[in-house]
């Protein structure tokens, strides 16, 4: 007879498609809800579930994002029937106790039509009693593309409970600046990863990618499974595609790594804004900037050798000299010495500018990864990031714009995206209007350059710029703020939140955005072998026998 | 069911009243009734199906009733047994629905049962297509002077038996039932627990 409860329970293996409950209330605003099939178990529906609403003339693709426990008469649920009673229990299931379901339709079809590279909302909702259906493969493919199907496509992972590959679109991808969030050790650089290999596979942007952790680069560390190993970085799976250009040659070299190129910045290509990026991280006052600017006002380019070339007792002069405050010039003074102790800042460069090599780089279509080795210190990451990404958006500004004169598509920039970790840093409130990133974020792809902001704490970059953000790749996230913040310029907010709130700490992620017709939990695809060879990663082996073939058809057996 | 089927001789009463919606029964026996919420039937072209609701044994004559006489009824069998034939026991039935050409409807007839109409059990499929649904319990509870529970719990027994005991059978028929008691909760696991015992 047991048998027979648990098939009434909600069966405990149930198929894996069909009906699992039909719509009863809802309205535009606020969601459609949906009661929930007796027959199923409420444990089997899991919050960010796909499921299509099979209205009469529209199929609806929804979102599940709440889950209620609900009696129709308040005395059930004084005196519940008691443990041994499973005939009252099984009698009351579905009929004066029941689950309803919200779901959020995300996405309207007409029934059969295809999809059409513009999204559209939703307009109107299911009529009562519409059937909730889990969704298939083909809805899946339908919704979001394949692989197969184009090269815009790429596979980022699979819907809760499904096999089929949920795809980016990667053109409307890089048309604006992306982020990808989530707390520390849920997998942000894996899908980071993820979403760069995206990019350097289907040749849609050129990556430029300040690696503060070196994870990019070359191998990185795997946490959790057996201990913990390492996975392939961008370099071993792009081979001549990836040039790596690394801050501290000497800790590369120690990894086993051998960088294409030394980045070395000289005093002379630290401009003022470049330290006002810095305000947060070296606790400036308002007033430095100006006592900044009016050293350049003097010295121009030479404004900071100026400066770090006094000694103590003779800031006071200096300030007196220029007409800046004393103590402001002091306090500037003395922060900025902390920069002299960069092994990467040099008085004069002795070789070629960084920039052009890298510019250089990128015309060629070579993506990079900047390491920072052991100057992992916030100071350096912003200082580099800063210089770096500033002086390339200058020469981005005036390539387009030539571009723009001319017409010519031979003069087309490569569209570029630059990633940058610890995004907060860079795109607070405070800086942000200041900072070159701020810039980029908010003139989107006017100038071909486009951020792929990588963070953990959302809530501390500036609402303006996350609202601007296009695709969010989004792993699990506790804190409110946070959440608020990611959610922060999409509609209809409230029932992604819980969503957000329930994802796996690892390998779930919730995508939303500009390169998604709508948004989507998903399991990120595993980034092993299988992940390596659809890269087109050969082993040392399949380069011998590639090889082998090779020179078998030129110069016959 | 057509009549040529039914075993005329093995006929349980015969009505002596009958309405659109109940109809009386004198039984062919003294005491000899069916079980209170048992499924009933007459024979006719159009079968009519009822449900017992009540039995009562009495006087075969209205002014006199039955006197005590301190025996058993082996004693008084022996010792007065003229007094059974001045008895009768009948039985009412609440009808819950008539037969057609497509199988028993649980509609009530277009003419009430005919009267001196004999009436027989109900068989186990007649039983079964009686209560599908949940329709029949409907009738029990809409009808009048009815003891509605002790009826629902009887009947919803006897249409269990009639499917074996089968666990899906009776959570289906407890989900109508709790719809058309408007979630009286009380009612609802009172029934159930007596039904189950």
């Amino acid at each position: 007879m047991n048998d027979l409860w648990s098939n009434l329970n909600g069966s405990p293996s149930p198929q894996k498609s069909g009906e699992i409950g039909v719509v009863t209330r809802g309205s535009l605003t606020e969601g459609v809800e949906m009661k929930l099939n007796p027959e199923r178990s409420v444990e089997d529906v899991k919050a960010g579930k796909f499921v299509v609403i099979d209205g009469y003339k529209n199929q609806f693709f929804s979102m599940i994002t709440d889950l209620t426990l609900d009696a129709t008469n308040p005395e059930i649920l004084l005196y519940p029937p008691h443990d041994g009673d499973q005939l009252l229990h099984s009698v009351l299931n579905g009929s004066s106790t029941y689950v309803t379901v919200a779901l959020r339709p995300m996405l309207m079809l007409e029934q059969g039509e295809e999809i059409v590279d513009e999204s559209r909302p939703v307009k109107t909702i299911p009529s009562h009693f519409s059937k909730v259906l889990e969704a298939e493969e083909e809805d899946v493919s339908r919704v979001f593309g394949s692989e197969e199907k184009d090269d815009r496509f790429f596979n980022m992972g699979t819907p809760l409970d499904m096999d089929t590959p949920v795809c980016i679109n990667l053109n409307r991808f890089v048309e604006r600046s992306n982020g990808i969030f989530g707390k520390t050790g849920t997998g942000k650089s894996f899908l980071t990863r993820l979403a760069l290999c995206g990019l350097i596979k289907n040749k849609k942007a050129v990556n430029l990618i300040f690696d503060m952790h070196n994870e990019y680069g070359f191998r990185a560390m795997k946490e959790g499974g057996n201990g913990s190993s390492f996975v392939k970085g961008l370099k071993q799976l792009f081979g001549n595609q990836v040039a790596l250009f690394s801050l501290d040659p000497e800790s590369s070299r120690e990894r086993g790594i051998q960088p294409d190129h030394e980045v070395y910045i000289s005093y002379d290509q630290v401009a003022v804004e470049d330290v006002i990026a810095l305000q947060d991280e070296l606790q400036l006052n308002p007033t430095a900037s100006e006592s900044a600017y009016l050293i350049y006002a003097q010295y121009k380019n030479r404004w900071l050798r100026q400066l770090l070339s006094l000694d103590g007792p003779d800031v006071e002069q200096f300030a007196e000299d220029i007409g800046a405050n004393k103590s402001s010039l002091s306090a500037i003074h003395r922060k900025l010495k902390r920069i002299e102790n960069f092994p990467f800042m040099v008085n004069k460069l002795e070789g070629s500018d960084a920039v052009d090599t890298m510019m250089d780089y990128i015309e060629r279509g070579i993506h990079i990864v900047l390491e920072f080795g052991r100057q992992t210190s916030m100071l350096a990451y912003l200082l580099v990031a800063n210089i770096l990404a500033r002086r390339i958006h200058e020469q981005y500004v005036s390539k387009s714009e030539k571009f723009y004169a001319t017409q010519n598509p031979e003069d087309q920039p490569k569209h570029l995206v630059i990633t940058i970790e610890e995004a907060h840093k860079f795109l607070n409130p405070a800086t942000a209007k200041q900072t070159i990133f701020g810039t980029i974020a908010r003139e989107m792809r006017k100038y071909y350059v486009s951020l792929l902001v990588v963070d953990q704490r959302p809530s501390g970059i500036d609402e303006e710029i996350l609202s601007q953000l296009g695709t969010k790749i989004t792993a699990l996230l506790n804190d409110e703020k946070d959440i608020a913040g990611v959610l922060t310029g999409v509609a209809n907010a409230s029932g992604l939140r819980s969503v957000l709130a329930s994802l796996d700490s690892k390998q779930q992620a919730l995508v939303f955005g500009h390169a998604v017709p709508m948004p989507v939990v998903i399991k990120t695809r595993d980034y092993d072998e299988a992940f390596y060879k659809a890269m087109g990663y050969l082993s040392e082996e399949e380069k011998m026998e590639k090889a082998e073939e090779a020179s078998a058809a030129v110069f016959g057996d | 069911m057509s009549l040529a089927q039914i075993d005329l001789e093995e006929f349980i009463g015969e009505i002596i009243e009958s309405s659109t919606s109940q109809f009386m029964s004198e039984c062919r026996e003294l005491n000899g009734a069916p079980p209170f919420g048992s499924f009933i039937k007459t024979a006719g072209a159009l079968p009519v199906y009822g449900l017992v609701f009540n039995v009562c044994t009495h006087s075969i004559e209205p002014n006199r009733r039955a006197t005590a006489y301190g025996l058993t009824e082996q004693e008084l069998r022996e010792e007065q047994p003229q007094i059974f034939e001045l008895l009768k026991t009948e039985f009412e039935a609440v009808i819950i629905g008539h037969g057609d050409d497509r199988g028993p409807q649980q509609v009530l007839p277009p003419q009430p049962p005919g009267i001196h109409s004999f009436v027989f059990p109900c068989s186990e499929s007649e039983i079964k297509a009686l209560t599908s649904s949940g329709d029949f319990l409907r009738s029990i509870l809409c009808g009048n002077r009815l003891p509605a529970d002790d009826l629902l719990i009887a009947s919803v027994r006897n249409a269990w038996a009639a499917r074996a005991f089968d666990m899906p059978y009776l959570v289906s028929i407890g989900k109508d039932l709790c719809r058309l008691i408007r979630d009286d909760y009380d009612r609802l696991s009172s029934i159930m627990r007596r039904i189950s015992n």
